[in-house]
């Protein structure tokens, strides 16, 4: 049996403390990515530190942004009110993913860091993967690939960053606050995540020790709409083959401003700022809308299995951006 | 049928009971292999190989021995040679698990561990090194090597080169399923243990005689030493119905280290190691006279199968069964590969089959510009069974198919393509005929009767969710003149009367008829008790009934004894009748006998943006004769939608192309449907007794499957007026 350490620190610098002094240690929250990582036995700790007991449950409403704990659940995410009135994408986003079991287990924190569901990835009887074994090759590249990106990636390795609620949250410019063994930051969303195609072995900015503590979300201001749109096969409980997070504003049928972020296609939650600006203050125009869908894929390495992700993120869009446009606030 | 006994509550034949063993499910006190503890149980966990072809030079297994609570680890060099396993048909054993180390497939058993707990094992198996040398692997369906084989005789009537000249309208094409897997949520596994030269063995397997006979035989030990258990499992869908590899590993560990061993596979472990539905591809031909009467009928299909197991294709079975076409030809091969055992899988190969040829009857519609429905009706052979030229036992599709039409709303419909919308989603509308062959299987069944006015029936029978405790239970209650309460039907163990499988849709059936006859020799039993004053004595068995305890007269019931004093009388506590199968000669018998029949009705929306298809409606018509349960018949053909939907839409397991490998092969990465993806289902019976057993039955267990994925294609291709050909239909097929 493979033994392991257990701890369950009461505060913040102590789950730091213990997960830095040991290089083979890992933060434990909802387990619901961690601990199939480890009956996958891809990712086997000495330790475990589990933060469940940390005072970063909670969500704080303040006037123009949410304060929410790392360890906020997603169901409890998305019942607050302030979520449905502000951050309406956010809310269809938690929904929209895993199931309810899951989402009561699985915290915002995890979220964020959840690892890939590329299937060679999680099989260590798998030799060649790039990101779990530095130069050891890409298998799915040229095996079965589905769930997998096709922005920020190449032949090194296409994994999926397959967050739902990471979409919207990038969407409106969230931050991460982090406590490390060298102090407080703050690193936002945009900055978070390392694209596959820069090193498929590194995920994000996060040193070894750095605990996520709290995700601070600006809400859209008065007068936006947002919503999230997920395409997959089944209707429930499966990760996004595409998805669109938009927010907007309208002026009569002008787009006077918006945000975009799209799932299921790139190895990290994708904003699409070129999609943004071509459609800000524009009238509302569907060839318009799949002509920047298409400037946000144009960069899109595919391979056999995932070639359909490039039209179906066009059209999920699209779809998405006409949605938002014909709704009323 | 023994005449049903007009007392309170009866008959009970026919009714929609609750299920017997539903408050021991539901309160967890039913019995699971995977509950089974014994005193000084170990635990083995199955290593597999990370090749698909080759043999393993080295296996060095001396280091996890020194790993704490590991007792023994089994490779090709140290687990016992066991005998070749007997051929069981439809159950064939696979190839004897670790007597040499040849490799056939990617994820075979290679290594057991044994270990105090679970967890020691597993950790164990995970830590085994392995050097193999490799072979190249045979993958590739087109390679061609080695030659294919044919489970099924190519059959033929009439001319099809003749029928396909003289048709004025033709189609052909080619048809294409995916590989599926079982997956019941019980996972499989048993419990093995030795006391000498008897074994006991808790297992999850559907066939608990066959299981028996293996292990007797692989193990060199008498048959009546062999015990297997099995009193419920957690569905198997088929998977349970071959005498896998891990049983034989858990009880050759067992008997080699003196002790109890217990063996749960995993869920990626079940993807490989417990048989599964196969790829299959179909080339149908079909020509029509301009009325539609169909003038050929040709099917020609391959399934992929592994190297050394032949295993059961039926994909072209149900073909020349149907309709009345004069020429008709089938052909089908298994295309042997590196690849894990293929087996049964809820109506192997008739689901895959009938996808081919329903769809290709929808194409010959179009061509023919006819309605669908109207093609099938002109065509169903419903008094003859064209093959045979006998009458059919039963034959009720055309009432299935004009139910369904009117229910589901048929006549409304439009029939061009993409012609129904509604707020911007596409509609569509399609059908499928159905058929599943009849299939009875030799079974014994003893009915016992206890001076209390009690009785037991006893079969070594399994309920594999579908409803076998309650329907016998109902109908020996009626046989017997008794409440269902009053009744005790006792299964899952081998020692009880030898039964047939849970497969081929055929236990309800067999029971049914060996529990009939056991009661005529119950009621000889009883009469052989009878004293020369009595009334009842000279009676023979057909002349009397038992009902409430007394044995009576039939034509004359007041006319009667009561059983406990006919016991009494002789000093006995009990009085049995044993009873099989009792099978009519098709040919004597002057007729078919029937499987069951069916029309599958399904409504589609199609999203052509974003490509999302959503099931809105199912109406699902079957004649399976007598139904003994409406409610647990009711279950079975939802179950059964719920799984064509998945086979029409999601489920496909894959493999990876260059090692073998299953790429799929978890709950997160291989769809099933979900609640959601299932809408409501109108479950509809129709049609009569069928004449062919005594019951009338002729089961429901996979009728409800056949037709539904073709009715999905079809209302596919109603709604776009794109003809998908192969499956699973995903979203990347349908954005347009
Ligand atoms: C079957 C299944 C289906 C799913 N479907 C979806 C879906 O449709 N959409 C979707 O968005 N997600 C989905 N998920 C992913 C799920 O949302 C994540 O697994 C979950 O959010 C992770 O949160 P957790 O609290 O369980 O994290 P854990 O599993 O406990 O941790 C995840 C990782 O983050 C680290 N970690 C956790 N918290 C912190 C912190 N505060 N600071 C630093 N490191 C931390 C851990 O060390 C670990 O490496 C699915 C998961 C499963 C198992
Ligand atoms: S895609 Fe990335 S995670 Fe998957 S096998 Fe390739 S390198 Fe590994």
């Amino acid at each position: 049996m493979r033994a392991f350490v257990y701890d369950c620190p009461d505060a913040v610098d102590e789950a730091v403390a213990s997960v830095a002094a040991d290089p083979q240690a890992a933060f434990l929250a909802g387990g619901t990515t961690q601990l199939d990582l480890m009956k996958d036995g891809v990712w086997t700790p000495d330790r475990l530190v589990d933060i469940s007991r940390l005072p970063l449950r909670g969500i704080l409403v303040e006037s123009q942004q949410l304060k929410v704990g790392a360890l906020t659940t997603m169901e409890q995410l998305a019942a607050e009110p302030v979520v449905a009135q502000r951050l309406m994408f956010v809310r269809e986003a938690l929904l929209a993913g895993a199931t309810v079991q899951l989402r009561n287990m699985a915290t915002i924190g995890g979220n964020l860091l959840q690892r890939t569901r590329c299937r060679y990835f999680r099989d260590p009887t798998v030799s060649a993967c790039n990101r779990r074994s530095p130069d050891s090759g890409c298998a799915a590249v040229d095996g079965v690939a589905r769930m997998h990106a096709v922005l920020g990636v190449d032949e090194r390795c296409i994994a999926l960053h397959a967050s739902d609620v990471a979409v919207p949250l990038l969407a409106v410019d969230s931050t991460v606050l982090v406590s490390g063994p060298t102090g407080q930051r703050r690193v936002p969303l945009s900055e978070f995540w390392v694209r596959a195609d820069e090193g498929p072995s590194i995920e994000n900015v996060l040193g070894h020790g750095d605990l996520i503590t709290e995700i601070d979300v600006p809400l859209l201001p008065n007068g936006w709409r947002s919503g999230y749109l997920k395409v997959r096969d089944r209707a429930s409980y499966e990760f996004a083959l595409t998805s669109a997070a938009v927010a907007l504003q309208m002026d009569g049928d002008m787009i006077a401003d918006l945000r975009i972020a799209l799932g299921g296609v790139g190895s990290v939650p994708w904003r699409a700022r070129e999609a943004e600006e071509m459609l800000r203050g524009t009238h509302v125009d569907p060839v318009r809308f799949e002509q920047a869908g298409r400037a946000v894929m144009a960069s899109a390495f595919t391979v056999p299995g995932t070639a359909f992700k490039v039209d179906l993120a066009v059209r999920t869009l699209s779809r998405q951006l006409l949605t938002m446009t014909e709704a009323t606030p | 049928m023994t005449a049903i006994q007009s007392r309170p509550g009866a008959p009970w034949v026919g009714q929609g009971i609750d299920r017997v063993d539903g408050p021991h499910k539901v309160t967890g006190t039913a019995p699971y292999a995977s509950d089974v503890t014994m005193a000084g149980m170990l635990h083995a966990v199955v290593v597999t190989s990370t090749i698909a072809a080759g043999t393993i030079t080295k296996i060095d297994t001396s280091a996890l021995l020194t790993l704490p609570g590991v007792r023994a680890v089994f490779t090709h060099e140290n687990f016992p040679r066991l005998n070749t396993p007997p051929v069981i048909p439809f159950g064939d054993t696979p190839v004897a698990p670790l007597q040499d180390g040849r490799i056939a497939f990617h994820g075979q058993e290679i290594a057991l561990v044994v270990a105090d707990t679970p967890q020691q094992a597993t950790e164990a198996a995970r830590l085994v090194e392995v050097v193999y040398a490799p072979e190249p692997a045979l993958l590739d369906p087109a390679d061609g090597r080695p030659e294919p084989l044919s489970y099924l005789p190519d059959t033929h009537r009439g001319d099809t080169e003749a029928g396909w000249a003289i048709a004025d309208v033709r189609v052909g094409a080619s048809y294409r399923t995916a590989e599926n897997t079982n997956n019941p949520l019980g996972l499989m596994g048993c419990v093995a243990a030795w006391d000498g030269d008897h074994l006991e063995m808790h297992d999850t397997t559907q066939w608990p005689i066959a299981l028996r006979q293996t292990l007797a035989a692989v193990f060199g030990v008498p048959e009546s030493g062999v015990r297997v258990h099995v009193p419920y499992l957690g569905g198997g869908f088929g998977a349970g119905l071959n005498q896998w590899a891990y049983k034989l590993l858990a009880a050759g560990a067992a008997r080699a280290l003196g002790r109890p061993v217990k063996l749960m596979l995993t869920r990626p472990q079940m993807f490989r190691l417990v048989g599964h539905r196969p790829d299959s591809e179909h080339q149908v031909r079909l020509g029509a006279a301009r009325d539609g009467t169909l003038t050929m009928i040709e099917h020609r299909a391959t399934s992929l199968s592994s190297l050394d197991h032949p295993a059961v294709g039926l994909l072209t079975a149900g073909t020349p069964q149907v309709y009345a076409c004069p020429n008709v030809a089938t052909v089908e091969r298994t295309v042997r590969l590196n690849r894990r055992y293929p087996a049964s899988m809820r109506a192997p190969g008739e689901a895959e089959g009938n996808w081919a040829l329903e769809t290709a009857l929808d194409e010959l519609a179009y061509e023919l510009g006819m309605d669908p429905l109207e093609l099938r009706l002109r065509n169903v052979s419903s008094v003859v069974h064209p093959p045979s030229g006998l009458p059919w036992s039963s034959n009720a599709l055309v009432e299935c198919c004009k139910v369904g039409a009117e229910v589901f709303g048929w006549s409304r419909r439009d029939p061009r393509p993409s012609s129904m919308r509604e707020d911007g989603l596409l509609i569509g509308w399609g059908m499928a005929a159905a058929f599943y062959g009849a299939y009875l299987a030799m079974s014994r069944a003893r009915v016992t009767v206890y001076a209390d006015g009690t009785a037991a029936v006893r079969a070594a029978a399994t309920d594999i969710g579908t409803g076998t405790y309650t329907v016998i239970t109902q109908l020996a209650a009626d046989l017997l003149g008794l409440s269902p309460h009053q009744v005790d039907f006792q299964l899952g163990d081998s020692d009880l009367p030898a039964a047939a499988q849970s497969g081929g849709s055929g236990l309800a059936s067999s029971l049914s008829n060996a529990v009939i006859d056991a009661v005529t020799h119950l009621h000889g039993e009883l009469l052989d008790l009878v004293g020369e004053g009595s009334p009842l004595y000279g009676l023979r068995p057909d002349d009397v009934v038992c009902r409430d305890g007394a044995l009576c007269r039939r034509d004359d019931p007041a006319t009667q004894e009561s059983i406990a004093d006919l016991l009494a009388g002789q000093g006995l506590l009990e009085a049995s009748g044993d009873g099989r199968v009792r099978l009519p000669d098709p040919a004597t018998a002057g007729m078919c006998h029937a499987g069951g029949f069916g029309a599958r009705y399904v409504e589609v929306a199609i999203d052509p943006m974003i490509g999302r298809l959503r099931v809105r409606r199912v109406v699902s018509v079957t004649d399976a004769g007598r139904v003994l349960n409406p409610k647990l018949a009711r279950s079975q053909i939802l179950g059964a939608t719920v799984g064509g939907i998945g086979m029409a839409l999601f489920e496909e397991t894959l493999t990876d192309p260059d090692t073998g490998r299953v790429a799929n092969g978890t709950f997160g990465d291989y769809l099933l449907a979900v609640s959601a993806d299932v809408p409501d289902v109108e479950v509809i019976f129709v049609g009569e007794p069928d004449r062919f057993t005594p019951a009338g039955t002729k089961g429901v267990g996979e009728i409800g499957l056949v037709g539904v994925p073709a009715a999905i294609g079809n209302a596919v291709f109603h709604a776009t007026g794109r003809r998908l050909r192969s499956l699973p239909i995903t979203v990347d097929q349908l954005v347009m």
